[in-house]
C-alpha cells in the first residue's frame, strides 16, 4: 500500500530484544529517549551511539525495515539541521560569505541535535519493531497499574491505544479507497483557495468518518459478543515476568549506559 | 445428508418464544415480530431472507447482543434479558460477523485469537493452549504472528472464527461470514463450518448463498420480521413461488435441475451437481432402451470461439494498456507530470521492485464487456484503478478512448468519459441529500443545472430508483443497504461514461440485489458502454462477459472469450471455480454424456433437451 502508515509496525522475529520483558524494554526506551537530551559532548554522543548501535545488533531486524520508519521525519531532521547551521550565531565564525557565515555553535548545533534526535528516533522505532502491540499496551497497563486505585481506567486506555494501532493500516487504506473514488467523479483538491479547499475536502471526510463510525460501532458490537466487558476479572495472554537471565542483563547495561553517559 | 436426528427431548439450547423487537420508537415497524423457535444441539441453521428481512437482529438475540422487546429469549436455559447470564450465554454462544477486518482487535493474530479467553478470565496458561488449538481447527496455525492486515479477507475470516473458538462455544452464530469474501475464502469458510458442525457445535448461519444454504439441516427463512419457512431447505427450494416471494433464488445446481424439469426431463430435484448429473444421464436414457453412449468427438472436445463477437477491425479501442507495469514502491502520484528521472535511473532500472501489474497489454474494443479474474492479490484492483487514471503506469501507455491517462490536459476530458465504480461504493457517499450527491459528478465536471437535473433523473432511473421529490431530498445515509448501492452507482453514471469500471460490483449484495444489477449491467451493455469488472463469482462472469482477462502474481495469463478461457486448464482458473453449467457439463460427460460445453444455465438446459430429442 502506498499510504500504508508504519506506526506500529511489528517485526516478527526472535531476538534476545524481542524476547525481553516489554516494561523493561519499554522503561529502558523511555529513559534512553531523555537521556538522549542531556547529550552534549562528542563522547557522549559517541556512547549513545553505541548504545542504539548494540540494540539495532540485537534485533535482528532488517536495516531497511527500520530505516523506513524514520524517512518521514528524515526531511525534517533534514531542515531542522540546516536551520541550525546558519542561524546558531555562537562561536567562531568557521565560514563566511558575505552576509552568510557559519559559526563553530551552529555546526555543533547541526550535527548533535540532529543526531542525537536521530538515535531517540532510531530507539523508539526499535521498541515498536520489536514488541507486538499487545504487548506493549500490556506493559503500559502493568506499569500504571496503580493509577487504577486513583480511578484512572488504565485497563481500558491500553486496550482503546492497541485497538488505535490495529486500525491505522485499515483507515488509511479506505482513506485511500474514498480519494480515489471522489477522484474518478471529477473531484478536485488542487488550484484552490483555503475555503474552497476546504469545501473540496467534504467528500473525503465525510465518508472517512462514517466508516469510521461504522467501524467503530461493528467493533463495539464484536467485542461485546467476546464477552468484552472490561471487569476485573480479565487475565493476560501473555504473562509478564522479570526473568533475571534475560531482562537481568539488559536492564545492568542500561544501567551502566545512564550511569556513564552522567559521568562524561 | 440425512436431517439432524437429535433427540428432541431436553437438547434444545436456544429457544426464542413470542419475540418481538423492534429499533428505535414504538411507532418504527417492528423489526421482528412474534417469534417462535428452538434450536436443537447439534444443528445446522441456516436463516435466509431479503435485506431488512430481520435476519442479523435474529441472530444477535441469541447471544444478548440485544434483548427482545417482548417475548423470552433463552440460551442454554439462561434468559437474555437477566444480566447476569450475559457473559455464560456469550461465551457458549459465540458470533462472527460480516466484515472481518472489525473483528481484529489487535495487530497480532494470536493476541486477536487470545482476546474472548482473557476476557474470560482464562489462565494465561490455558489461553495459550486454546489459541492454538483454535487456530489448527480453522488452519490458521503458520500465520499466528501475522498482521491480520496482511491477510486476506478469507483468512481474516478464519481468524476471527478462531477467536470465536477459542471462548469453547457451544453454539456459534455466524452473521453473512462469508458475504465480502471471494469463492475461495467462502468454500474455506463452508468447510470450517461443517467441520465443527461434525465435531457437535451448533450452528446458526445467516446467508445469502443459496449453495451454502442447501449444506443445513435446517431453514430459517424470515419474510418482514416474520418466520415464513422452517423446515428442511430442500423442502423450501422445491417451492419456487414461495423462494420468488421471499426474494431468494435457487441453489445454482437446483436451478438447473428445475430448468430441465420445466422443459419436460424428469430428473430429481437437486442440488448436489453429481446426483444431478446421474439423474440426467437416467432421464436420457431412459424410454430409449439403450446403454450406448454416442460420442461426437466434435462435441467432446471445445470448439474454437468462432461465434464469438469479434470487435469491427479499424475501430478504436475504447481500453488499450500496452506493456504496462505498475509497483507501489516506484509509483508516481497521477496528478503529476512526469519528470525526467533524477540522477540518471530511469524508472525501468529500477529492478529488485515487485509488481503490482508487469507487462500487462491488451485492448478492449468499445461495447465490450471484460471480466477481470484472479485470486486475492493478482492486480486485478489495480488494473482498474490504471484504467481509471487514478493510478499512472510506471512503464508503458494506458489509452481510454484515445486519451493516455498519464496527459493532465486531457484528464478532465477523461474522467467525463470513465466512470469508476470501487468496491462497496456505498461508501463514498457522503452529501446531505440523494440529489447531491448523484449530482456531484456532473457538478464537477462543468455542468449547468438543467443538465444536471435531467443527469441524475435519467441515472437514478437507471439505477432501478424513481427520482421522486422525496427520495431526492433524502440523506443518502437513511436508505437501505441496497438503495446506497444504486444511488452509489447513479452517481457514476450521471456523468455518462463511455467506459464503465466496475470492483466487484456483486459484493455484498443480496439476490435480489444481484439480479437488478445484472439488468442495469446488461441494459448499458446494450447501449454500446463499455465495461470492464472485477468479478469473483465465475457464473457472474459467464452471464455478464464477452471477453475474460485472467491475472495471477500481476501477469495477465489467460485472455479470450470466457468458453476459451473456462475449458482451458489453467491453474489460476482451477482455483477460482468453474461455472455451475460447465461443472455439470463435464460431469454429464463422466456419466457418458457428451455434450458441447455450456457457460450458463439456459444453454445446458436447451442441449440436454436438444440430446435427449436427438436420440
Amino acid at each position: 500500500m502506498a499510504l500504508r502508515a508504519s506506526i506500529g509496525q511489528y517485526y516478527s522475529a526472535s531476538s534476545p530484544l524481542h524476547r525481553l520483558d516489554p516494561r523493561a524494554k519499554l522503561a529502558a526506551t523511555v529513559a534512553f529517549m531523555a537521556s538522549c537530551f542531556f547529550v552534549h559532548t562528542g563522547a557522549q554522543l559517541v556512547l549513545a551511539a553505541a548504545a542504539v548501535l548494540a540494540a539495532i545488533c540485537a534485533a535482528h531486524v532488517p536495516m531497511g525495515r527500520l530505516l523506513s520508519q524514520i524517512k518521514p521525519i528524515a526531511l525534517f531532521l533534514v531542515v531542522t539541521s540546516i536551520v541550525n547551521l546558519f542561524f546558531v550565531q555562537t562561536g567562531a565564525v568557521v565560514a563566511a560569505w558575505g552576509p552568510v557565515s557559519i559559526h563553530a555553535g551552529g555546526v555543533e548545533a547541526a550535527v548533535l541535535y540532529t543526531a542525537r534526535f536521530f538515535l531517540l528516533l532510531l530507539a523508539g522505532s526499535l521498541l515498536m519493531l520489536t514488541t507486538t502491540p499487545t504487548a506493549i499496551t500490556d506493559a503500559i497497563e502493568r506499569v500504571f497499574a496503580p493509577l487504577e486505585r486513583l480511578g484512572v481506567l488504565v485497563g481500558q486506555a491500553s486496550t482503546i491505544l492497541s485497538i488505535a494501532l490495529r486500525f491505522v493500516p485499515t483507515l488509511s487504506r479506505e482513506a485511500e479507497h474514498i480519494l480515489a473514488a471522489q477522484t474518478a467523479r471529477g473531484a478536485d483538491l488542487e488550484n484552490k483557495g483555503a475555503l474552497a479547499f476546504a469545501r473540496a475536502c467534504v467528500p473525503l471526510v465525510v465518508p472517512l468518518f462514517s466508516s469510521a463510525l461504522r467501524h467503530a460501532d461493528n467493533l463495539g458490537r464484536a467485542m461485546d459478543a467476546r464477552c468484552y466487558m472490561s471487569g476485573p476479572a480479565r487475565t493476560h495472554y501473555h504473562e509478564l515476568k522479570l526473568d533475571v537471565r534475560r531482562d537481568g542483563p539488559f536492564i545492568a547495561l542500561v544501567a551502566v549506559y545512564l550511569g556513564v553517559l552522567a559521568i562524561l | 445428508m440425512p436431517a439432524a436426528v437429535a433427540p428432541r427431548s431436553n437438547t434444545s439450547c436456544i429457544e426464542l418464544s413470542h419475540v418481538d423487537f423492534h429499533y428505535g420508537d414504538d411507532g418504527d415497524a417492528p423489526a421482528l415480530h412474534d417469534i417462535c423457535l428452538r434450536i436443537e444441539t447439534g444443528e445446522h441453521v441456516c436463516v435466509l431472507g431479503g435485506n431488512g428481512s430481520g435476519k442479523s437482529t435474529l441472530v444477535q438475540l441469541m447471544n444478548a447482543l440485544l434483548v427482545p422487546c417482548a417475548g423470552t429469549a433463552t440460551v442454554f436455559g439462561l434468559d437474555t434479558a437477566l444480566p447476569d447470564a450475559v457473559a455464560p450465554i456469550r461465551q457458549q454462544a459465540a458470533m462472527v460477523f460480516q466484515h472481518p477486518e472489525d473483528q481484529m482487535t489487535t495487530s497480532i493474530v494470536a493476541d486477536d485469537v487470545a482476546f474472548g479467553p482473557e476476557n474470560l478470565g482464562i489462565p494465561s496458561k490455558q489461553i495459550a493452549q486454546r489459541v492454538d488449538d483454535a487456530l489448527a481447527t480453522v488452519e490458521m496455525a503458520a500465520f499466528a504472528q501475522a498482521d491480520p492486515a496482511d491477510l486476506s479477507g478469507g483468512q481474516q475470516q478464519r481468524v476471527a472464527i478462531a477467536g470465536a473458538l477459542a471462548m469453547h462455544p457451544r453454539v456459534l452464530l455466524l452473521d453473512e461470514p462469508g458475504a465480502m469474501l471471494d469463492a475461495a475464502g467462502r468454500s474455506m469458510i463452508q468447510r470450517t463450518v461443517a467441520q465443527l458442525n461434525r465435531k457437535g457445535i451448533t450452528i446458526v448461519h445467516v446467508t445469502h448463498f443459496m449453495d451454502e444454504a442447501l449444506r443445513a439441516t435446517r431453514a430459517i427463512i424470515l419474510e418482514r420480521g416474520r418466520i415464513a419457512f422452517d423446515g428442511d431447505p430442500r423442502e423450501a427450494f422445491a417451492q419456487p413461488e414461495l423462494i420468488t416471494r421471499l426474494e431468494l433464488e435457487l441453489p445454482p445446481y437446483l436451478d438447473i435441475a428445475v430448468r430441465l424439469q420445466e422443459a419436460g426431463l424428469a430428473v430429481a430435484q437437486t442440488g448436489d451437481p453429481h446426483e444431478l448429473a446421474r439423474s440426467i444421464a437416467g432421464a436420457l436414457r431412459v424410454g430409449r432402451g439403450e446403454r450406448e453412449a454416442i460420442i461426437d468427438p466434435s462435441v467432446a472436445r471445445p470448439r474454437t470461439a468462432a461465434a464469438l463477437r469479434t470487435p469491427a477491425a479499424g475501430a478504436a479501442p475504447a481500453v488499450r494498456f500496452d506493456d504496462v507495469s505498475f509497483s507501489y514502491a516506484t509509483a508516481r502520484s497521477p496528478r503529476k507530470r512526469a519528470r525526467a528521472p533524477l540522477f540518471g535511473r530511469t524508472r525501468r532500472a529500477e529492478a529488485p521492485t515487485t509488481f503490482a501489474l508487469e507487462h500487462a497489454s491488451f485492448t478492449i474494443a468499445p461495447g465490450t464487456t471484460c471480466a477481470f479474474i484472479g485470486r486475492t492479490g493478482s492486480g486485478k484492483s489495480t488494473a482498474m484503478e490504471l484504467a481509471c487514471a487514478l493510478k499512472v503506469p510506471v512503464a508503458g501507455t494506458v489509452d481510454v478512448e484515445g486519451i493516455d491517462t498519464a496527459d493532465l490536459e486531457r484528464r478532465r476530458e477523461l474522467r467525463r468519459r470513465v466512470g469508476y465504480v470501487s468496491q462497496l461504493p456505498e461508501r463514498q457517499l457522503f452529501a446531505e441529500t440523494v440529489y447531491d450527491d448523484v449530482a456531484f459528478g456532473p457538478r464537477n465536471l462543468g455542468c449547468a443545472p438543467d443538465e444536471t437535473d435531467r443527469l441524475v433523473h435519467e441515472a437514478l432511473r437507471a439505477c432501478g430508483l424513481e427520482p421522486t421529490e422525496a427520495l431526492l431530498a433524502r440523506s443518502p445515509f437513511a436508505l437501505s443497504g441496497g438503495q446506497q448501492r444504486s444511488v452509489a452507482l447513479a452517481g457514476v453514471l450521471a456523468m455518462k461514461p463511455q467506459v464503465v469500471v466496475l470492483d466487484e460490483p456483486m459484493a455484498g449484495l443480496d439476490p435480489i440485489g444481484r439480479a437488478g444489477l445484472a439488468r442495469l449491467l446488461g441494459r448499458l451493455k446494450r447501449a454500446g458502454v463499455t465495461l470492464l469488472l472485477v468479478s469473483h463469482s465465475m457464473d457472474d462472469v459467464a452471464a455478464l462477459a464477452d471477453r475474460v482477462i485472467a491475472l495471477d502474481a500481476g501477469r495477465v495469463v489467460a485472455d479470450g472469450a470466457p468458453r476459451d478461457i473456462f475449458l482451458q486448464d489453467t491453474p489460476v482458473l482451477a482455483d477460482l471455480g468453474a461455472p455451475a453449467a460447465l461443472v455439470l457439463t463435464r460431469l454429464l460427460a463422466d456419466e457418458g454424456v457428451n455434450l458441447d460445453a455450456s457457460l450458463v444455465p439456459a444453454d445446458l438446459v436447451e442441449k440436454v433437451i436438444r440430446h435427449g430429442a436427438a436420440r
